[in-house]
C-alpha cells in the first residue's frame, strides 16, 4: 500500500515537472530559431518541437486522472457541506458515507466505461496527430485513474467507519511557509 | 421538464456534501441511463477529451507558479516594498496589505493563494502593532480576492475556455478594474483606520523605498514576463504560464533561496493535486454541459430568458443576483463552468460584450469568495487567524459592501473593463 | 400509423454561415423532402456536440451519424493515404482536383474508410490556400526563420520546413491573437477562412500561391448506412449529390468574395506570383512528395500526378 501511495505521488509530481520543462524548452527553441544565427539557425529549425503541446496535454490529462485519485486520499475535492454540517453527528456520518459510496460508484462505473472504450479503440489503428502513439494507450488514463479513484473512495470510507476521521485538505497550509514565519520571528 | 429534473437532482446530490465533481458526474450518468439516446460510450470519450485543450493547461502552470511564489520570500519582499510606499498613512500596515495583495495578485492566478501568501505574514505583524484581529482579517480576506481579477487569473482561463473568448484580452480587461478595486478597498481601509486612529508607521525615505523595490524586483519582474510576454508576442497565454512557473522556480530556489531543492518535489505534488482537483471538476462540468446541449436545454433556457423581454440592464441585474446566490454554495470554477454556457449565449444575443461579461462574472466570483457559507477566502483566512467563520463574516463587512458597490459599477460601465483591451488590441469581443 | 422518423445527427465544427454549414442545412432540407419526412436530419454546428478531435470517434461509436471532417483528419484514424491532399502543388487546378475526387482515385480513397466502419459519401471544398505573413513572401528564401502556423499535419510540417520556416501547431481559435501579437509570423488559409477569422487585419501580406488544398469528406457511420432501407439510401444519395454541387458553388463564391473584401479593406496587400516565382516555389516544394512517399504511398502520388498531367 505504501508502495502504491508513493508511486501515485511520484507519477503526478513528475508529470507536473516534466510538462513544464517541455513547454519551456519548446518556447525557448521557437524563440532562438527565429533569430538570425546563421548555420545555428538552420540547425535549430531542423529540430522538431511541434509535438510539445500534444505531449503536454496528454501528460496533464494523466496527471489529472491520477491526481484526482490522490486528491481523494488527501481530501482535496470540495463539496457543499454547509447543510450536512448542521445535522446531528449520526445523520451527518450517514451522509458522509453515502457521499463516499457515491464517489466509489461513479468512478467505478466510469472506470468500466473507460475500459470498454479503450478496448474498442484498441481494435482500431487510431493514433495521436503529432506523436502518432496509439490512442488506446493515451486513453488508458481514464480506466486506470478512475479505478484507482474508486479504490481510494472505498479506502477513505473504511477508514472513516473505523475511526471517524476524514482526510481534510488544509487550504491555508503552504509548504515552507512555516520556516519563513519562524525566520521572520527570529 | 427534463431541465428541471437535471437541476433538482444536481442540487440534491450537491447538498449531501459529496464532491461537486461527483454530483455533476452522477447527475449525468443517471440521466444517460434513464432519459436520453446519447450513447454511454461518448461519456468515456468526453472524460478524456473534455480537458484535451492546450488553453486549459494554463491552469496547472499558473498554480505551479503560484505555489513556488507562495513560499514567503516573494510575498515578504512585496510587503516590505508596499510598507515603504504607503506605511506612513492612516492604517499604514493594513494599506500595505492591500497593496501587497494587489502586487501578489499580479503574479498569482488564485485568490486563496493570495490570501495565504500575504495574510500569513502580514496578519501576525498587524496584531503585534495593535490592530484588532478582525480588522486585519477583513482587509486581507477581501483584498486577496484581487487574485482572480488582476491578471493572471485561473477563473478567467475557465471562462475563456467555456465561452471561446480570448484569454489575452480578458487578462488585459482585468487590469483597470483590478487597480480600481484595489484603490477602493484601500480607501475603505484608510477611512476606517482614520476613524479608529489605527497606528501609522514612520515615513520611509526614497532611498529606503528604492532598496525595498530592488529587493522585491525579482518577484515583480514576473508581472512583466506574463503580461509583457503575452502582449509582445513572446508566448501564448498557456506558454506564459509555463514560463512563469519556471521563472518562479528559479527565483524561489536560486535567487531568494526560500525553497530548498528537496522541497521542490512536495511543491510539484501539491500543485499537481490542486490542478487535478480543478481539472476533475472541469471534466465533469464539460460532461454536464454536453448532456444539456444534447438535450437542447441551454438553447431552451436562453430562448426563455430572451422571451422575458429583458433588456441588457435587467438581464445583467438578474445575472448578478443569480451568480451571487450561486456564490453562496459553490466555488468559482464550478459556477463559471456550469453557469457560463447558459448565460453567455443570452448575453451575446443582447449585445453585451463577451469580455465585459467575463469581467462581471469574475467580480461576482470575488464577492462570493468572501462571504459565507461557502467562501474559500474566508476558510483560508480562518485557517491563518484561527478566527471562526461567523466572526470573520462580520469582519469583512465594510470591504464586502465596497465590493458590491464596485460590482454595480463594473456591471453598468463597460468602459472600465473594455478601455484597456480596446486600446491594446483594437476592438475586442 | 405514423412511424417515428429515422434521425441523422449531422455534427460539424464550423459556423452556420460557412459553405460547409450552409451545405449541411441544404442537405437537411433536401433529404427530408426527398424522403417525405421519413428521415429527420438534426444539424449540430460549431462543435456544439463534439469537437474536432472527438467527432470521428463519436461517429465510429454511433453517437452521431454524419460528419464532414477535413481530409487531414483521416491520417490519425489510420488512413494515411488521405494526407495526399495536403501535399503542396499536387493539384495544379480545380479541374485536376475534381478529376481525382470524382474519379476512381477519389472513390478508392473513400473505400479505404470502410474498414474503419465509415462510409464516404462525397468530397466538399473549402478551397486553395493563400500564404500570409507580415513580410512579403515572393521567393522561398523569404520564409527563412519565419514561424508559420499550421494545422497538425506531417505533410504541412514538412512543407514549411522545406521552405526554411519553423512550423508551429496552434489551435484555430488561437491563431488570430498569435498573429496579432507575433507569437507566429504567418500562416496559410483559403481566402474564406482568412477573412472570417479576420486574419487579414493582422497580416500585412498575402501571396496568392494556391499551393495547397483544403477540403472535407462527408462521411456516415457504415453500420447505420447499410441498415437503411435501400429506397431511403438512394434518396439520401440524391440529396447529397445536390448538396455537394451547391457546396462547391458557394465555396468558390465565398472565396472570391472574401478575397475581394480583403483587398478592398486594404489591410493586407496581396501578391500574385510571376510564372517564374511560381516555378521557384514548385521547385522548392517538390521534394516534399518524395519525402512523404513512404507514408502516403508512391503509387497513389504517382497516380494523381498522372491524372493531373492529362
Ligand atoms: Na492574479
Ligand atoms: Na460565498
Amino acid at each position: 500500500m505504501k508502495f502504491l501511495d508513493h508511486l501515485e505521488e511520484w507519477i503526478i509530481a513528475t508529470l507536473m515537472g516534466a510538462a513544464t520543462f517541455i513547454i519551456f524548452v519548446a518556447v525557448v527553441h521557437r524563440y532562438l530559431s527565429g533569430l538570425p544565427l546563421g548555420w545555428l539557425q538552420d540547425e535549430l529549425i531542423q529540430i522538431n518541437t511541434s509535438w510539445a503541446q500534444e505531449v503536454c496535454i496528454y501528460m496533464f490529462v494523466w496527471m489529472a486522472k491520477f491526481g484526482a485519485a490522490y486528491g481523494v486520499r488527501t481530501g482535496i475535492h470540495v463539496g457543499v457541506d454547509v447543510v450536512i454540517n448542521r445535522l446531528s453527528t449520526p445523520w451527518r456520518n450517514k451522509f458522509i458515507i453515502f457521499g463516499l459510496l457515491a464517489g466509489a460508484t461513479f468512478t467505478g462505473i466510469v472506470g468500466t466505461l473507460g475500459a470498454s472504450f479503450v478496448w474498442e479503440i484498441g481494435h482500431t489503428e487510431q493514433t495521436s496527430a503529432d506523436l502518432e502513439v496509439p490512442m488506446w494507450i493515451v486513453y488508458l488514463a481514464v480506466p486506470l485513474g478512475s479505478y484507482l479513484m474508486s479504490f481510494r473512495f472505498l479506502q477513505v470510507m473504511v477508514h472513516f467507519i473505523r475511526t471517524g476521521d476524514l482526510p481534510k485538505h488544509d487550504h491555508s497550509h503552504v509548504e515552507g511557509l512555516d520556516d519563513e514565519l519562524q525566520g521572520a520571528k527570529a | 421538464m427534463n431541465a428541471l429534473i437535471i437541476f433538482a437532482l444536481l442540487l440534491v446530490l450537491m447538498l449531501t456534501g459529496m464532491p461537486i465533481s461527483i454530483s455533476l458526474g452522477l447527475t449525468v450518468l443517471t440521466f444517460l441511463f434513464t432519459m436520453t439516446q446519447v450513447p454511454i460510450e461518448s461519456v468515456a470519450l468526453k472524460l478524456f477529451t473534455g480537458i484535451e485543450k492546450f488553453e486549459i493547461m494554463a491552469i496547472p502552470f499558473f498554480i505551479l507558479a503560484g505555489n513556488f511564489l507562495t513560499h514567503g520570500g516573494v510575498a515578504r519582499r512585496m510587503i516590505n516594498f508596499a510598507t515603504s510606499c504607503v506605511g506612513h498613512w492612516h492604517g499604514g500596515l493594513a494599506l500595505a496589505g492591500v497593496m501587497a495583495c494587489a502586487l501578489f495578485a499580479a503574479v498569482s492566478g488564485s485568490s486563496p493563494a493570495t490570501v495565504v501568501a500575504i495574510g500569513s505574514i502580514i496578519l501576525p505583524a498587524m496584531v503585534k502593532q495593535g490592530y484588532p484581529r478582525k480588522f486585519g482579517a477583513g482587509v486581507i480576506t477581501t483584498s486577496g480576492a484581487l487574485g482572480i481579477l488582476i491578471p493572471p487569473s485561473i477563473v478567467m482561463v475557465m471562462y475563456s475556455v467555456t465561452t471561446n473568448t480570448s484569454v489575452g484580452a480578458l487578462f488585459m480587461a482585468g487590469v483597470v478594474p483590478g487597480l480600481m478595486l484595489a484603490f477602493l478597498l484601500g480607501l475603505t481601509t484608510w477611512v476606517l483606520a482614520k476613524k479608529h486612529n489605527y497606528p501609522r508607521m514612520k515615513k520611509a525615505t526614497w532611498g529606503e523605498r528604492l532598496a525595498a523595490f530592488r529587493k522585491s524586483a525579482w518577484g515583480l519582474l514576473l508581472i512583466l514576463i506574463v503580461m509583457g510576454g503575452i502582449y509582445s508576442g513572446m508566448f501564448t497565454p498557456t506558454e506564459a504560464a509555463a514560463m512563469a512557473a519556471v521563472y518562479a522556480f528559479v527565483i524561489a530556489v536560486f535567487v531568494y533561496k526560500d525553497l530548498k531543492i528537496k522541497q521542490v518535489g512536495k511543491v510539484l505534488l501539491d500543485s499537481a493535486s490542486m490542478s487535478a482537483m480543478l481539472l476533475y471538476i472541469i471534466t465533469n462540468a464539460v460532461l454536464f454541459s454536453f448532456l444539456m446541449t444534447s438535450e437542447n436545454i441551454p438553447q431552451q433556457m436562453a430562448a426563455w430568458l430572451t422571451d422575458q423581454g429583458l433588456g441588457p440592464i435587467a438581464f445583467l441585474l438578474v445575472v448578478n443576483v443569480l451568480l451571487l446566490i450561486a456564490g453562496n454554495f459553490m466555488e468559482p470554477s464550478s459556477i463559471v463552468l456550469i453557469m457560463a454556457p447558459i448565460l453567455f449565449p443570452v448575453a451575446v444575443a443582447l449585445g453585451i460584450n463577451p469580455i465585459h461579461f467575463g469581467i462581471l462574472i469574475v467580480v461576482n466570483m470575488e464577492v462570493g469568495m468572501c462571504h459565507p457559507p461557502v467562501g474559500l477566502n474566508l476558510y483560508v483566512a480562518s485557517g491563518i487567524t484561527k478566527m471562526g467563520i461567523s466572526e470573520l463574516t462580520v469582519a469583512v463587512m465594510p470591504w464586502l459592501l465596497t465590493m458590491l458597490g464596485f460590482l454595480m459599477l463594473v456591471t453598468y460601465v463597460p468602459a472600465i473593463s473594455l478601455w484597456l483591451p480596446n486600446l491594446v488590441y483594437g476592438s475586442v469581443g | 400509423f405514423a412511424q417515428a422518423p429515422i434521425v441523422i445527427k449531422f455534427s460539424h465544427v464550423v459556423a452556420l454561415d460557412t459553405p460547409k454549414g450552409q451545405a449541411a442545412e441544404r442537405f437537411k432540407q433536401l433529404a427530408e423532402k426527398a424522403t417525405n419526412g421519413r428521415v429527420k436530419v438534426e444539424v449540430y454546428p460549431n462543435s456544439q456536440l463534439y469537437k474536432d478531435k472527438e467527432e470521428l470517434e463519436a461517429l465510429q461509436l454511433g453517437a452521431v451519424q454524419m460528419l464532414a471532417p477535413s481530409l487531414a483528419k483521416f491520417g490519425p484514424l489510420g488512413v494515411k493515404e488521405f494526407e495526399v491532399f495536403d501535399l503542396p502543388y499536387i493539384f495544379p487546378s480545380k479541374t485536376a482536383l475534381y478529376n481525382v475526387t470524382e474519379g476512381p482515385i477519389g472513390k478508392g480513397l473513400l473505400k479505404k474508410l470502410e474498414s474503419k466502419g465509415i462510409t464516404g459519401l462525397a468530397y466538399w471544398d473549402n478551397g486553395f490556400k493563400i500564404m500570409s505573413a507580415n513580410k512579403p513572401l515572393r521567393s522561398p528564401t523569404d520564409f527563412r526563420g519565419l514561424k508559420m502556423r499550421i494545422q497538425s499535419s506531417k505533410v504541412l510540417d514538412a512543407q514549411m520546413r522545406m521552405m526554411g520556416a519553423n512550423p508551429q501547431v496552434l489551435a484555430f481559435s488561437e491563431v488570430y491573437q498569435a498573429l496579432q501579437t507575433g507569437v507566429v509570423d504567418g500562416t496559410e488559409n483559403p481566402p474564406s477562412n482568412m477573412y472570417t477569422q479576420k486574419m487579414h487585419e493582422v497580416q500585412k501580406y498575402g501571396t496568392l500561391s494556391n499551393h495547397g488544398y483544403l477540403g472535407y469528406a462527408v462521411i456516415v457511420n457504415k453500420k447505420f448506412w447499410d441498415g437503411l432501407p435501400s429506397d431511403i439510401r438512394t434518396a439520401l444519395e440524391g440529396a447529397m449529390r445536390e448538396a455537394t454541387t451547391y457546396e462547391k458553388a458557394i465555396a468558390q463564391r465565398d472565396n472570391d468574395m472574401a478575397l475581394e473584401a480583403m483587398k478592398k479593406s486594404g489591410k493586407t496587400q496581396f501578391i500574385a506570383l510571376t510564372p517564374q516565382q511560381q516555378a521557384e516555389w514548385k521547385k522548392a516544394l517538390a521534394p516534399v512528395q518524395k519525402q512523404m512517399e513512404s507514408r502516403i504511398g508512391a503509387d497513389l502520388i504517382n497516380a494523381i500526378n498522372k491524372e493531373s498531367a492529362k
